[in-house]
C-alpha cells in the first residue's frame, strides 16, 4: 500500500491543569490514505477537537508521532507549523470564519497572499474557485451580504486555494438548514473527486457521516470500534 | 516578503474600510504632532517678536555712561563724561560711525500760561536717525544749528499736545527750564511707550551745544551714544571705547573703569535667552502630548488585537505565519501613524498660522521642527505599534478560534 497522507502513532495529548495532567487523547493510531473521506465521530469531550487541532497542525501532541505526507510534523516550531497549514491543510469551520472586512474574493485569495503569490495570479485562481463553488458574481460581496450557504461555499473555496492534500471540515453543515447542508456536502464530495483531496469530517450528524468512505469513532480520547461504543459513552 | 507591497495594500484597505476606528486611533497622534509643530512655532514666533521689539531701540548702539560712585572709599570718584572725552573719541576712534553726546534733564517746558515737566535732551542731529525718530511736521536742526548754538528745538507728541492742543506748535517759542526760549522747528511722530512703561514721546530735543551753554550746570554728558561702522564691529568698538576713555580719564592700566559701556544687544540677548527657554518648555510639553498620542495608538491597537482575536485565529489557521501576522499589525499601525502624522503636520501649520496672524507674530514654521515632530511621531507609532503586533503574533490560534 502507498504511504498514507496521515499517520499517527500512539498520539497522546495531556493538558496540564491545577490538579495534575488531564489526558484528552491517549494512544491514537490512525491511518488515512490519499483521497480518502473519513468521518470523525464521538460525543462531546471525546477528544475530537483536540485530535483535529493536532491533525491541523494548530496544536502539538504531548506524546507519539504525527506523520503528514511522509514527514514527521510532531515537533515543529510555530513558523514551521504555519507553513505546513498553508501548503497541506485546508480548514472549513461550522461558523465559516470568514474575514468580515474582506470581500469574498479577498477571503479566497488570502492563502495565496500568505504563500507570496503575486496578486494578479492569486485573484485569478480565487476567481476560478469562486466560479467552481457557484459564486461567480459574488466576488465583491462582503460576508455580511452573503447567505449561510454562500458563506460556507466561500470558506470551502478558501480552504482549497493553495491545493492542500487534506481538508479538515469541523461540522461544516452545523450552522445550515438541511437542504443547504446537503448541497454543501455534495459540493465537498464533488471537489474531493475532482482534486483527490482527502477530507476529514468531524460531525455529530450520522446522515452527514454517511457521505464518508469510513468512520472513526472516538471515546474518552481513544479510538473505538463501533458507533454503539462511542454513543454508549454518553449514557 | 513579510513586509511586501501586498501587506501594505491589504493593511491600507483595512484602515480605509473602518474609517471611524482609524480616525479615532490616529486622532491622538495627529493632535500630538500638531501641538508640537504649533508650540515650536509659537515659541519661535514669540521670541522673534520680542527680539524685534528690542531691535527698535537700535541694536548696534553702544551707550557709555559715568559709573555710579563705588562703595570703595579708596577709589577716587568717577569722572564725568565731558567734551574732551567726546573729542578724543571722535579723533581716535577708528570703528565708530557716529559719536553722539546726550545731555539730559527733567525740567519745565512752558508756552503761554502753561508749564509742564518733560525730558529735555541736548543732542546732535545724528540722534534722530539712530533712534528712528520720524518728524510729523516741520524738520530737525542741523550741524550749523549745533555750531551756532541756535535756540531751536524739536518737541515730542506729548508736549505738543499738552501745551498746544489743536494749535500748530511750529514757529512758536517755548521756554525751557524757565530760562531758555527756543523756537519749535519740528514735531516728532508718535512712538508710544517703551517696554518699561515710559512715555517715549514726552521729550524735547535741542542742539547739545545750546544745552551746554544755557541749561547745563556744568559741561558733562548724561551719556554718549556710539554707533559702530557695522554690526560686526560692535565688540571691537567697545574695546576701543574702553581703551580711549581709560586713557582720557588718566586711569592706570589695571584700574577699574569709572564708566560703563553697554549695548541693547545685551538686553536682546537676555530676552532671546528667556524666550528660547520658554520655547523649549513649550516644545517639551508638546512632546509629552506626542507621547500620549503614541500611547493612544498602542491602546487602540491592543483593543483591536483583543477584538480581532477571531480574525487572527482564522488567518493563522489558513497558514499565516506569526511573522506575517506581526507584519500585518505593524504595517497597520504604521499606516495609521503616517496618516496621523500628515494630518497633525497640516493641523499644526494651520493653527500656527492662525495664531501668528492673530498675535501679530511672524509666522515661523521651521522645516527642521516639522521634520523632527513628524519623525518623532512615526517613531512613537512604530514603537507603540510593535507591542500589540507582537501580542497578535503570539496569540494561540486554537484559543483564538475557540473564542467564537
Amino acid at each position: 500500500m502507498a504511504t498514507p497522507v496521515i499517520e499517527t502513532v500512539d498520539l497522546s495529548k495531556t493538558y496540564e491543569g491545577a490538579f495534575g495532567g488531564v489526558p484528552v487523547l491517549s494512544g491514537v493510531d490512525l491511518k488515512i490514505e490519499y483521497g480518502e473521506v473519513v468521518a470523525l465521530r464521538g460525543p462531546s469531550g471525546s477528544g475530537k477537537s483536540t485530535l483535529l487541532n493536532i491533525l491541523g497542525c494548530l496544536d502539538r501532541p504531548s506524546r507519539g508521532r504525527y506523520v503528514l505526507g511522509g514527514s514527521d510534523v510532531s515537533g515543529l516550531t510555530r513558523e514551521e507549523q504555519a507553513w505546513v497549514r498553508l501548503h497541506y491543510i485546508g480548514f472549513v469551520f461550522q461558523s465559516f470564519h470568514l474575514l468580515s472586512h474582506a470581500t469574498a474574493l479577498e477571503n479566497v485569495s488570502l492563502p495565496l497572499h500568505y504563500a507570496g503569490v503575486p496578486r494578479a495570479r492569486a485573484e485569478e485562481t480565487a476567481r476560478e474557485l469562486l466560479g467552481r463553488v457557484g459564486l461567480d458574481h459574488r466576488g465583491g460581496h462582503f460576508p455580511a451580504q452573503l447567505s449561510g450557504g454562500e458563506k460556507q461555499r466561500v470558506a470551502i473555496a478558501r480552504a482549497l486555494t493553495s491545493r492542500p492534500p487534506v481538508l479538515l471540515a469541523d461540522e461544516p453543515t452545523g450552522a445550515l438548514d438541511t437542504r443547504t447542508g446537503t448541497e454543501i456536502m455534495r459540493l465537498l464530495l464533488e471537489l474531493h473527486r475532482e482534486r483527490g483531496t482527502s477530507i476529514i469530517l468531524v460531525t455529530h450528524d450520522p446522515s452527514v457521516a454517511d457521505y464518508a468512505d469510513r468512520q472513526i469513532f472516538l471515546r474518552d480520547g481513544k479510538v473505538v470500534d463501533t458507533p454503539e461504543a462511542a454513543v454508549g459513552a454518553r449514557a | 516578503m513579510a513586509l511586501g507591497r501586498e501587506t501594505w495594500r491589504l493593511a491600507l484597505k483595512l484602515v480605509v474600510r473602518q474609517p471611524g476606528r482609524s480616525a479615532l486611533t490616529m486622532l491622538g497622534l495627529a493632535i500630538g504632532v500638531g501641538a508640537f509643530i504649533a508650540m515650536v512655532s509659537f515659541g519661535e514666533g514669540a521670541r522673534r517678536s520680542v527680539v524685534a521689539q528690542f531691535e527698535v531701540l537700535g541694536t548696534n548702539l553702544i551707550k557709555v555712561q559715568t559709573s555710579t560712585p563705588g562703595v570703595n572709599p579708596k577709589m577716587r570718584p568717577p569722572m564725568p563724561l565731558t567734551d574732551s572725552d567726546v573729542t578724543m573719541l571722535v579723533r581716535e576712534g577708528t570703528t565708530f560711525a557716529h559719536v553722539l553726546p546726550v545731555a539730559r534733564k527733567n525740567a519745565g517746558v512752558a508756552y503761554g500760561g502753561e508749564q509742564r515737566p518733560s525730558w529735555i535732551n541736548g543732542v546732535a542731529p545724528g540722534y534722530f536717525g539712530i533712534h528712528a525718530w520720524e518728524v510729523a511736521s516741520g524738520g530737525i536742526f542741523d550741524q550749523s544749528d549745533v555750531n551756532e548754538r541756535a535756540k531751536v528745538c524739536v518737541i515730542g507728541k506729548t508736549p505738543a499736545r499738552e501745551l498746544f492742543g489743536d494749535r500748530d506748535p511750529l514757529g512758536q517759542t517755548v521756554t525751557l527750564a524757565g530760562t531758555l526760549p527756543c523756537r519749535v522747528v519740528g514735531v516728532l511722530a508718535e512712538k508710544g511707550y517703551s517696554t518699561n512703561g515710559n512715555d517715549i514721546d514726552d521729550i524735547v530735543l535741542l542742539p547739545y551745544t545750546t544745552y551746554n551753554t544755557h541749561l547745563a550746570d556744568r559741561v558733562a554728558y548724561g551719556y554718549v551714544e556710539i554707533e559702530p561702522l557695522s554690526k560686526d564691529l560692535l565688540d571691537s568698538a567697545r574695546a576701543e571705547i574702553t581703551d580711549i576713555l581709560h586713557r582720557a580719564h588718566g586711569l592706570e592700566p589695571g584700574d577699574p573703569n569709572d564708566f560703563t559701556v553697554s549695548s541693547p544687544l545685551e538686553v536682546i540677548r537676555a530676552a532671546d535667552r528667556t524666550a528660547r527657554i520658554l520655547g523649549t518648555l513649550l516644545a517639551a510639553i508638546a512632546a509629552v502630548s506626542l507621547l500620549v498620542g503614541g500611547i493612544g495608538i498602542m491602546n487602540i491597537q491592543l483593543v483591536s488585537v483583543a477584538e480581532r482575536t477571531e480574525e487572527i485565529g482564522v488567518r493563522a489557521a489558513i497558514g499565516a505565519a506569526p511573522s506575517q501576522i506581526l507584519a500585518q499589525f505593524l504595517v497597520e499601525a504604521l499606516i495609521l501613524t503616517i496618516i496621523g502624522t500628515i494630518v497633525g503636520v497640516t493641523l499644526g501649520i494651520v493653527v500656527a498660522s492662525v495664531v501668528a496672524s492673530n498675535m501679530g507674530w511672524p509666522r515661523v514654521i521651521s522645516p527642521s521642527g516639522v521634520l523632527l515632530s513628524a519623525s518623532f511621531g512615526i517613531a512613537v507609532g512604530v514603537l507603540f505599534g510593535y507591542l500589540p503586533a507582537r501580542r497578535a503574533a503570539l496569540l494561540d490560534p486554537i484559543h483564538a478560534l475557540r473564542r467564537q
